[in-house]
């Protein structure tokens, strides 16, 4: 007598379930994702690099170690001893200061109206131009 | 003579093919997207050549036009949003802080700010800007 053997069948491991969360999480990452492409200027790092660097000292004039200021008028347009400059005068007398002195210390006094556009685009003429040490300053009322 | 009857069960359909295209989109969105909170306003940051990678984490203030406050996308007037965040670092005081200003909005609404996060504590304030193309 022969006995017939049951073929032998594998069973199927169903796919569906992992379709279904797999599908789940596309469209949740889908719908929950932003596409921004976003950078960044650091303002305050106290772990940085800059973190030493000592705060600009008050003169009375235009010395060896002073710095060179810049207004940043409501306009827009950065001032330097009270002259109008454009991006490109304006890398001119940073690196003019720059050939001076190499660690000179750049300071920005922005106007309360002009925009954070105008500021960030004297950053990246200072940034362009060679400098290193950029500082950010404001007028304060006295209390 | 008797014909036999071919399966009645249906061709089962590969889904493998499926599953590699969900499983490769999946893939992508996790790893190109950012998830953020969204600001409650229009806030288009500067544009600057000059900019680094973003860092993840941290938590983001979001200044607009009018000099509107929200703080991780929730608007917010201006003492308890710092309150908000001076809680939030004194747990934390490593905590990155995002400043994600309008491009036209005031210095005199945004530096102050700036001023007052850092009295605060916060070690690390960053402006969100957009790449500008070369």
């Amino acid at each position: 007598m022969r006995l017939a053997s049951k073929a032998r069948t594998t069973r199927l491991i169903s796919l569906v379930p992992l379709v279904d969360v797999m599908l789940i999480l596309l469209i949740f990452f889908m719908v929950t994702s932003t596409y921004l492409d976003l950078d960044m200027v650091p303002m305050v790092d106290r772990a940085g690099p800059d973190a030493a660097l000592p705060l600009p000292r008050p003169v009375d004039g235009q010395t060896a170690s002073a710095p060179l200021l810049i207004r940043l008028g409501a306009d827009g347009r950065a001032y330097v001893r009270g002259v109008a400059l454009n991006p490109a005068s304006l890398t001119i007398a940073i690196k003019a200061r720059l050939a001076e002195l190499t660690d000179a210390q750049i300071i920005v006094l922005p106007s309360a109206h002009a925009s954070v556009q105008s500021l960030v685009s004297l950053m990246e003429t200072a940034s362009a131009a060679g400098a290193t040490a950029l500082r950010v300053v404001r007028l304060e009322e006295a209390p | 003579m008797k014909l036999r009857r071919r399966d009645a069960r249906p061709a089962t359909e590969t889904i493998v093919a499926l599953i590699d295209v969900v499983f490769f989109l999946l893939i992508f969105f996790m790893l190109v997207g950012r998830m953020d909170a969204t600001s409650p306003f229009d806030v288009i940051p500067p544009r600057t050549q000059a900019g680094a990678d973003m860092p993840g984490g941290g938590i983001t203030v979001t200044v607009a036009t009018d000099g509107r406050l929200a703080l991780d996308g929730k608007e917010s007037e201006r003492d308890p949003a710092l309150a908000d965040l001076f809680v939030r670092l004194k747990a934390d005081p490593g905590l990155l802080v995002r400043v994600n200003a309008h491009r036209d909005a005031r210095l005199g609404d945004v530096l102050p700010l700036v001023a007052e996060i850092e009295r605060l504590g916060a070690g690390r304030i960053i402006f969100v800007v957009t790449p500008e193309a070369l």
